[in-house]
């Protein structure tokens, strides 16, 4: 029993060491005291964020986020959890921010706030070369992919909700689909390659990353026109307003002087920084 | 290998099951149909274009291959080492296997770029959080084990109900569990402790069961024999119980160590960038996602197949040991 001691010890001092203070307001502060923020974002997600060839961060994501930081005066460091668990909230000082394309909505600002919108991406339809399908709406009642607990999920079980100033309208075009989720809607393609109909009929993905497929070699078209507009966000943890307040006018900076823009095109070749 | 002290007949000399053979090999071809592979192209000059053959071409060359792979297990047959048999299938399935993954058209220039990372970056981090969490877990064991051999119901209960909880959750859960809940009760743990504290909970949870086994397989009667000379529990454990169970829990520990080293992958959900975290984002960019899969799972065999050579590195001393 004399081993019990000092391993509880440890256990107990190793918890202590790594709580982080999360007392709501304080995140601004800590940013500015320590000069580093700590952001997250997706490994999955090229164009948006994805490990390049020297093994590092990049994407348009990533960019955005450095500026933030830049604009801040912190040095930044990437964090990757998965998706869910970023949109679960309740970071306890985990990560400061979130800068990875996420769309704001009314269930999600009840745990999450979103300060600005800094870009807005339209959201397509993906079919197999050899499919006959020529218009969205030909695909009801079919097999359709998409990566779990998002926008794109909530659309094809008709429970979107966008609530962010300047989105444009949309309507639901494919009725009753069979929805296959998967870990990121990148898996789905995945699936889609293999064949019109083998394991999915479809796949409801951000434009820039099916597009992004395409160009290498993916044997997919894009159907129609783009279902929605989705409007991305950059994300903090409820309760510090300043950093609020902070970020929204950073953004809203980077969005006047054409910095927005500038990363835009560099990453996707369009503009998608403005609404259209 | 057991010794057995009748000889039979080897298999691969009675001509009936090498017809047998020969029959159930030439159907499943026939259903694959190699008229396509590389036997029908070798047939080329003698069948001409392999899309034309048809099925006259579908039964040649289904013919063609199930002579050849019997040939070759005839082969194999008449080898008289055991070992060089058994290297020589061994190679033979690795071949197989190497080519099958070659047929995927991977771009090895990729897998060559990234390797050195997956290397440093993601065994590296895979072997450390199993290292560290399989000494944790050994601790626990041992507690547990006592604990659940004791007579004292209040230890009884606690070590069953832990044993029997984390035995019963996926681990997965665990992790998501441990990462999500302490915050809520006000430690925020990072991501590479938390899957720490989870892999060592659950193959805690299974080691006291081993433990536990080791220790009950020691007779009693020498627990009995200690105790009329007078030694303290601490003593009888550390002198006379433990070192003659350690031979019996090292094996399956060893095993347990290896599970973990796969199970180790389930951390890649909360960020870390071990292994199996690497093998999912690295090929995302350029949509290599097979090379790095495969690359992974490569290095993912080579680690188990070293581990499993110093595990049966560490059987053979304590074996040695014993018949001393």
């Amino acid at each position: 029993m004399k081993l019990l001691k000092p391993l509880l010890g440890t256990l107990l001092i190793a918890g202590l060491l790594s709580v982080n203070s999360a007392n709501a307001g304080a995140v601004l502060d800590k940013i500015m005291s320590s000069k580093t923020i700590k952001i997250a974002t997706d490994a999955n997600w090229p164009p948006q964020s994805f490990i390049n060839d020297d093994n590092k961060m990049d994407g348009f994501d990533v960019d955005v986020a450095r500026e933030i930081a830049k604009r801040l005066g912190a040095e930044v460091e990437f964090i990757t959890p998965n998706w869910d668990v970023i949109t679960a909230g309740n970071w306890y000082g985990r990560w400061d921010m979130h800068v990875g394309s996420m769309t704001p909505t009314k269930q999600r600002a009840k745990v999450l706030s979103f300060p600005a919108v800094y870009y807005y991406t339209p959201a397509s339809v993906a079919v197999h070369k050899s499919s006959k399908v020529s218009q969205v709406s030909a695909l009801s009642g079919m097999k359709i992919g998409t990566g779990t607990g998002t926008t794109f999920e909530l659309y094809l079980n008709h429970d979107l909700v966008i609530d962010a100033e300047g989105a444009p309208a949309f309507s639901y075009e494919i009725d009753n689909p069979v929805v296959k989720s998967y870990e990121t809607s990148v898996v789905a393609l995945d699936d889609l390659r293999l064949g019109n109909g083998v394991r999915l009929d479809g796949v409801v993905s951000s434009l820039p990353t099916i597009l992004e497929a395409i160009n290498n070699g993916y044997p997919l078209k894009v159907v129609g026109t783009p279902v929605f507009y989705e409007p991305l966000a950059v994300t903090v943890d409820l309760g510090d307003n300043e950093l609020n307040a902070k970020v929204a006018s950073i953004v809203a900076a980077m969005r006047t002087d054409g910095t927005l823009t500038t990363i835009s095109k560099k990453w996707y070749g369009v503009d998608y920084a403005t609404v259209k | 290998m057991i010794q057995d002290t009748v000889t039979e007949d080897i298999i691969m000399r009675k001509p009936k099951f090498i017809a047998f053979l020969f029959t159930t090999i030439f159907i499943c071809f026939f259903i694959f149909d190699p008229s396509q592979s590389i036997v029908g192209h070798l047939l080329e000059p003698a069948l001409g274009d392999p899309e034309k053959s048809g099925f006259y071409g579908r039964c040649v060359t289904a013919s063609m291959s199930a002579v050849l792979l019997v040939l070759n297990l005839l082969a194999i047959s008449w080898i008289p080492n055991f070992r060089l048999q058994v290297i020589t299938v061994w190679l033979q399935l690795l071949i197989l296997f190497l080519s099958f993954f070659y047929s995927f058209d991977l771009s090895f220039e990729f897998i060559r770029s990234k390797i050195w990372f997956m290397v440093t970056q993601g065994i590296f981090t895979t072997l450390y959080v199993s290292a560290i969490s399989i000494v944790i877990a050994s601790f626990i064991a041992i507690i547990g084990a006592v604990a659940k051999m004791s007579s004292n119901g209040f230890a009884y209960a606690i070590a069953s109900f832990y044993t029997s909880f984390f035995r019963g959750l996926p681990l997965l859960m665990q992790v998501y569990l441990i990462y999500l809940g302490f915050p809520q009760i006000g430690y925020v743990i990072d991501a590479v402790p938390a899957g720490i504290i989870a892999l060592s909970l659950c193959y805690g949870a299974y080691m006291t069961e081993i433990f536990r086994a080791g220790i009950m397989s020691i007779d009693h009667g020498q627990w009995e024999g200690s105790r009329a000379l007078g030694f303290k529990f601490g003593l009888i454990m550390r002198k006379i119980i433990l070192p003659q169970s350690i031979p019996l829990i090292i094996p399956p520990t060893g095993n347990q160590f290896i599970a973990m080293l796969k199970d180790s992958s389930l951390v890649s959900v909360i960020g870390v960038w071990e292994l199996m975290f690497l093998a999912r984002t690295l090929g995302n960019k350029t949509f290599n996602h097979m090379e790095m899969l495969i690359t992974a799972a490569m290095l993912y065999w080579m680690m188990t197949m070293v581990l499993e050579l110093i595990q049966s590195r560490i059987e053979r001393k304590y074996k040695k040991q014993q018949s001393r």
